[in-house]
């Protein structure tokens, strides 16, 4: 949370007539100007001009407190008010708040900002609501909220839901057991077992069918219009039927590893569950991090046993189990490859314990970028799985706004959770 | 108030639908600036009556699109009419006629079936209220295309050209909120979200919509049900359900709410196992003390 900042007047007070020219006031063309109600306010221009003023300041401090408003809304903003009432103070909240498209959870935030820049009262003595900055608008989907949310709930943090393991299923298998085993807990034996069971989650990864439906071979349904095409070029005789099936959306995956000391007991199955899901979702990203970001896409090229590309890995890391940057890490991340690598269908994950005793600035600045980016950020952390695990770590309480889900990884049944997830 | 909006707000009322100014300046500014509504809000407030009422005082056709999850270009927009064209192909063929001649005659636009978008476009008597109804059901796709045809108002069909709008027709989004729509989308659009209705407005509501009701019934049934939403429910009711419930006791004659009565149609109202166990438990009572007042 941050403290209310002042809207900035874009006018300096200077009586009219005197000092700097005005500038043309082109605005009048959209309307005369009428006494009272918003453009009586302040000491900005008069008529039209005034308007597009205090609309421009209106729609930069609702930006300056996380709520959306794009130059094109103003434009709407603008059109609107030069169709209503400009004397009547609450036609005119109404028609901003259909024009600028101001949704349920910046309500709050809209009729502090407007009630403000109405009576233009002192703004050091004003109580306002202020959205968490970091809660900026985005163009993504977000979970949706059961009960819709009442406009007079005062914005909160964006819902965090930390899942943790259910209850004891009823029932025994030599899976189920080793499901719920820590990692840390682990014999050789154990591992190897859960790499084969690893590998055949994997293959369970959730794939979504895609919309689209595109022409195939040999089954799915007729498509009549591609089939009428080629009877026509036939001279009208159906040779054959054209068919088409909908297509498999396979999922687009960006995982960021953590590979310091304090996640060793965890990395080597993290990474194996990850290179499982790689022979799934072809079109993912592994990259690990301590001190600094490699890149370990292009060592994966000869896929292997996986303690072996393990071991090729950890050779090609510089300072493996050594001490964690995450913020500086993620943000080299944000700064060279979020462009070509993360879009709207790709699922972020991030495996680590948050334990970083760095600057959270980086960190809290590459959150934001990758999750206005991308579909959604998911973060594993080995740590969660304890029920008394509360996600206080400097860097961990940082990164959480901007996280859809924080996982546990605990687990081999935490992980196969985590799949649906994944999905496209 | 600009005196248009307070018309149309009483033209509403006179049509059945309690507006308030909220929705009534929304929709004008949306019918003035010929711009898309989009409308969000909890099921059952009286999202998709707006483009009903809207169509009924234009006096225009109101042409629906439901959406769906998997809803595509050829339900939405055009398709082929393939028995039509298979027996033109069939004729042609005894007349001799070349290939190109033939395709040229069965892609016209005698052998296209309209789908609501293009069906909305296309109308001759003046521009149409298009409902697109329950948007966020359709995955994100559909949203794509839909915002271009909505700011264009011009369809290309590939085997016969570009249509354009004959007139641009007023367009109602609605949203259930189970997702959130694209931010495009969004800016295409005016934007209103509708609240479930205060008591005031809803009972005026069952007396409009429900006449026959006494005033107590209304007062009482409108005191229940927002009585109800104070509470935790997986399915909150909506107006639409208020109406329901007011008509069934109506027909179980009963002129005021006692506990007997109320279990028997809870139902109406509350449309989930859990919320029914719930409610028609322990809870009951407490909520018929509120509704007593």
């Amino acid at each position: 949370m941050r403290p209310l900042t002042p809207i900035p007047s874009p006018i300096p007070s200077q009586p009219p007539g005197e000092g700097r020219p005005r500038p043309p006031q082109t605005a009048n063309l959209f309307f005369p100007p009428s006494p009272g109600g918003w453009e009586g306010m302040g000491e900005g221009g008069q008529g039209g001009e005034g308007l597009i003023l205090h609309l421009a300041r209106f729609s930069r401090a609702l930006r300056d407190h996380g709520v959306g408003v794009s130059l094109s809304d103003e434009a709407d903003g603008l059109a609107a008010l030069t169709l209503i009432d400009l004397g009547d103070r609450d036609e005119v909240r109404r028609a901003l708040r259909a024009a600028l498209k101001i949704r349920p959870r910046d309500v709050a935030v809209f009729e502090a900002l407007f009630a403000l820049l109405w009576s233009a009262r002192e703004l050091s003595t004003a109580n306002l609501p202020v959205t968490d900055p970091r809660l900026a608008p985005k163009a993504r989907p977000r979970p949706p909220t059961p009960a819709g949310p009442r406009p007079n709930r005062p914005p909160q943090k964006p819902g965090i839901e930390i899942a943790l393991p259910e209850g004891e299923e009823p029932g025994y298998s030599p899976d189920a057991v080793l499901r719920r085993k820590a990692f840390d807990e682990c014999s050789t034996a154990d591992l190897l077992a859960m790499e084969r069971l690893l590998a055949r989650l994997a293959l369970r990864l959730a794939t979504r069918p895609s919309r689209r439906r595109v022409p195939v071979r040999g089954r799915g349904e007729a498509d009549l219009r591609r089939s009428f095409r080629r009877a026509v070029a036939h001279g009208g005789e159906f040779l054959s039927l054209a068919r088409r099936a909908r297509a498999i959306e396979e999922p687009r995956l960006v995982v960021l590893c953590d590979t310091s000391g304090s996640m060793d007991p965890h990395t080597r199955f993290l990474l194996g569950f990850v290179l499982a899901l790689r022979r799934v979702a072809r079109t993912s990203e592994i990259f690990a991090f301590n001190t600094s970001l490699v890149r370990l896409t292009p060592f994966l090229k000869h896929a292997g046993r996986v303690d072996l590309v393990l071991a090729r890995l950890a050779s090609q890391v510089p300072d493996w189990s050594g001490g964690t940057k995450i913020g500086e890490c993620l943000a080299a991340f944000v700064a060279v490859h979020l462009d070509a690598l993360v879009n709207n269908k790709t699922v972020v994950l991030i495996l680590s314990d948050g334990l970083d005793r760095g600057d959270v600035a980086p960190l809290e600045g590459a959150m934001r970028a990758l999750h206005l980016r991308a579909r959604r950020v998911l973060w594993l952390n080995p740590l969660a799985g304890d029920r008394r695990y509360e996600p206080t770590a400097r860097a961990m309480a940082a990164a959480l706004p901007y996280i859809d889900r924080l996982l546990p990884a605990h687990n081999l049944e935490s992980l196969e959770r985590l799949l649906p997830l994944l999905a496209a | 108030m600009r005196p248009e909006i307070a018309a149309l707000q009483d033209a509403m009322e006179t049509q059945g639908y309690i507006a308030d100014p909220a929705i009534t300046t929304a929709l004008f500014l949306a019918k003035e600036m010929r711009r898309p509504l989009l409308i969000e809000g909890d099921a059952g407030v009286g999202k998709t009556e707006i483009a009903k009422v809207l169509a009924r005082l234009l006096d225009t056709e109101l042409i629906r699109l439901q959406c769906y999850e998997g809803l595509d270009v050829s339900t939405a927009l055009y398709e082929w009419n393939y028995q039509r064209q298979m027996l033109r192909l069939r004729l042609a063929e005894h007349e001799g006629k070349h290939a190109d001649e033939i395709e040229d005659l069965i892609f016209g636009r005698a052998y296209l079936l309209e789908r609501p978008l293009l069906r909305a476009i296309t109308r001759r008597e003046g521009p149409p209220v298009l409902l697109v109804d329950e948007i966020d059901r359709a995955d994100d796709g559909f949203e794509a295309f839909l915002l271009e045809v909505l700011s264009d108002f011009q369809v290309t069909i590939p085997e016969l050209g570009t249509i354009r709008a004959e007139h641009i027709p007023y367009v109602v989004l609605t949203s259930n909120r189970t997702r959130e729509i694209g931010d495009a989308l969004r800016r295409r659009c005016l934007y209103l979200y509708i609240e479930h209705p205060s008591l005031e407005k809803e009972v005026r509501i069952l007396h409009a919509r429900v006449p026959q009701a006494s005033d107590r019934l209304a007062a009482e049934v409108g005191r229940f049900v927002q009585a109800l939403r104070r509470r935790r429910l997986s399915k909150t009711p909506g107006v639409a359900e208020t109406i329901d419930w007011a008509q069934a006791l109506l027909r179980l004659h009963s002129e005021h709410l006692d506990r007997e009565t109320v279990e028997q149609t809870l139902g109406c109202i509350l449309k989930d196992q859990h919320d029914l166990h719930e409610i028609g438990g322990g809870e009951l009572e407490a909520v018929l003390a509120e509704a007593a007042g």
